[in-house]
């Protein structure tokens, strides 16, 4: 039932004769908002990037819609948005005129009005970017990363450094992301956001995948093997107790 | 890719780049105001006059009518400005010594007298001046020869079989603010070029702004002739408005056509914004790209004929500036605007912009980085 979209077969990069990601092999399917866990310098990031044709592959095969992403770097780019980790784009430049640059970086040509209005930001139209709260600041941004209708859009640690209203505006857009049909890659070392955003996760360490399934397998495979929290869980925490007093929607 | 789907990206981006501009009041005061500014300060210290004059004292000793009648004739005389606040010979020194005046004229106790036997007035004025000030002391000893030539062809006639008469070939005199014009033009370009790209870019870079465009499918080549149009175009509007300043306050002798101007100035736009380029898209910050973007504007400007002309400086020296991206571009500037050259005079100029032009590029191509 589903089809995979982007498929690792032993991806293999080294630094300075130095394995960083070992072999690694995993497909992610078309639709689904895959995640990837795992500590600081796991491989995450350099996995991504070498998915993103930004960095060259030293072994091993990576395809994106039936593409090889060594040999074709250009169509790759054409088919993936990416959200940087640091939204930032030149500043006195109008929203629109923002959109149509990125559209004409891609060779294309899209009506910036009516794209603004499908991402609920036509009221922005003509604010600079800077002029933008933080919430319209990341709609923004992925909205520019998708001006050209890719397939896949990947984001490197998006929430790292958010405040708790940020992040949760985040994962709403995300979401709404995939709901327009495009495949979600990404990477991130918070386990809750996995847990509550990603249909699967692969566990990342030393550049090997140690682990890859939904998050609430993972989770059984775990109790199987008879762990027990040492600790009564609590119905809600002390976040849950923030956003419900300062209230759910970011503020603007 | 056909060409038009490759160009769309150039297009787009020299549009909004150029609309942004004119948001962005740093820029403007940069593109605009500063060279104006610094046209007027230039163009006021070089204004005006085609004539050399000169700074005199006269000390006029004689009590004779003659001697009354020549110092008021100097006073009018355009060739001369006279200090009226010197009265004596040690502070006519002293003003010499400090370059205030550039000689001083006596005309001593006897001067214009009339001898007896004599049924004409005689003397001898002299010209005093400063060692340091030789060229001004001999040049206005051969004036004051002229004069005196004519008064004594007038009291006392005598056959002059052989005369010499100067005549300047140029219609219309050229001031010495037309020549410092071109060395404004060519500075506002260098400053356009380079401090512009040089600061910006490693900005851009530290901002992700950079990394974010290379997520795109856009290019490098893309990206640098879209940034070379919009400075061109910002270029061309900059000097026009140096140039309506020049022709309207400052009588600037435009002898030249304006489409061989127009090209130059591309030209030298693209040469100098290629180094600005090629620093600021290697450099990843701006600590990086500041020594570099000094490194390679000082000697430009001091030896590219900024300030004053490559031709009075030393011949070995000439040999080099010859080749410094720059002086081409002044060169050739200068040889439109006084003396109506047309492109193919400036052949050998036009040579060494097209080689550096080659050879800039290929280096910032191979250097830019994205992030």
């Amino acid at each position: 039932m589903a089809k995979p979209i982007v498929e690792l077969n032993k991806l293999v990069k080294e630094y300075n004769n130095k394995q960083v990601v070992k072999g690694i092999s995993f497909s992610v399917n078309e639709g689904e908002i895959f995640g990837i866990l795992g500590p600081n310098g796991a491989g995450k990031t350099t996995t991504l990037e070498m998915l993103e044709a930004l960095r060259p592959i030293d072994g091993g095969t990576a395809t994106l819609a039936g593409i090889d992403v060594a040999s074709n770097p250009e169509k790759i780019k054409s088919l993936i948005g990416v959200q940087p980790q640091t939204p930032s784009f030149e500043e006195k430049t109008k929203l629109t005129e923002l959109i149509e640059m990125f559209s004409a970086f891609y060779g294309e040509k899209v009506d910036p009005h009516q794209f603004l209005k499908e991402v609920h930001l036509d009221e922005k139209a003509d604010s600079y970017p800077e002029q933008l709260s933080g919430g319209q600041r990341q709609r923004f941004s992925i909205a520019a990363a998708l001006v050209h209708g890719p397939k896949v859009f990947f984001l490197d640690e998006p929430t790292t450094g958010l405040d708790p209203q940020a992040r949760r505006n985040l994962w709403d857009l995300i979401r709404e992301v995939r709901d327009r049909g495009v495949t979600v890659i990404m990477t991130t070392h918070y386990m809750d956001e996995a847990e509550l955003l990603c249909d699967r996760v692969a566990i990342m360490d030393e550049g090997q995948i140690i682990a890859l399934d939904t998050p609430k397998n993972l989770i059984k495979a775990l109790l199987k093997r008879g762990f027990k929290k040492s600790q009564h869980v609590e119905q809600a925490n002390l976040e849950d107790v923030f956003i419900d007093l300062t209230g759910k929607a970011l503020r603007d | 890719m056909n060409i038009r789907k490759s160009l769309l990206p150039v297009t787009t981006y020299v549009r909004i780049d150029v609309k942004r501009l004119f948001r962005d009041k740093v820029a403007i005061f940069f593109v605009f105001l500063f060279p104006l500014i610094f046209l007027f300060v230039f163009g006021s210290i070089f204004r005006g006059d085609n004539d050399v004059s000169f700074r005199v004292a006269l000390l006029n000793e004689s009590n004779s009518a003659f001697s009354k009648e020549f110092s008021d004739e100097i006073k009018k005389n355009d060739i001369f400005k006279v200090d009226n606040e010197v009265t004596n010979i040690d502070l006519a020194k002293e003003k010499m010594n400090r370059g205030q005046i550039d000689a001083t004229i006596v005309l001593p106790k006897s001067f214009g007298e009339t001898k007896q036997g004599q049924n004409y007035p005689s003397g001898e004025a002299k010209v005093i001046y400063d060692q340091n000030n030789q060229s001004a002391g001999t040049t206005l000893n051969s004036i004051m020869e002229g004069i005196f030539k004519d008064i004594n062809q007038k009291l006392v006639s005598t056959p002059t079989p052989f005369t010499v008469k100067s005549e300047s070939t140029a219609t219309k005199g050229l001031s010495q603010f037309d020549y410092t014009f071109t060395g404004i033009l060519g500075f506002t370009l260098l400053s356009l070029g380079i401090f512009g790209p040089t600061s910006v870019f490693p900005r851009l870079k530290q901002r992700g702004v950079l990394r974010r465009y290379h997520l795109t499918t856009l290019k490098v080549w893309q990206y640098f002739v879209g940034n070379v149009l919009s400075n061109a175009f910002v270029g061309l509007l900059s000097v026009a408005t140096m140039f309506i300043a020049a022709l309207t306050i400052f009588d600037l002798n435009m002898r030249g056509n304006y489409l061989n101007l127009i090209a130059i100035v591309i030209l030298g736009v693209i040469l100098l914004f290629g180094i600005g380029l090629a620093i600021g898209g290697w450099a990843r910050t701006e600590n990086q790209a500041a020594p570099l973007a000094q490194i390679a504007t000082l000697p430009m400007m001091f030896l590219s004929g900024v300030f004053f002309p490559t031709f009075l400086m030393p011949e070995l020296l000439q040999n080099i500036t010859k080749f410094i991206p720059l002086t081409p571009i002044i060169d050739s500037l200068r040889m439109i605007v006084t003396e109506n050259a047309s492109l193919l005079d400036l052949g050998p100029q036009l040579a060494v912009i097209f080689g550096w032009i080659v050879v800039i590029y290929l280096v910032a191509f191979k250097v830019f980085r994205w992030e």
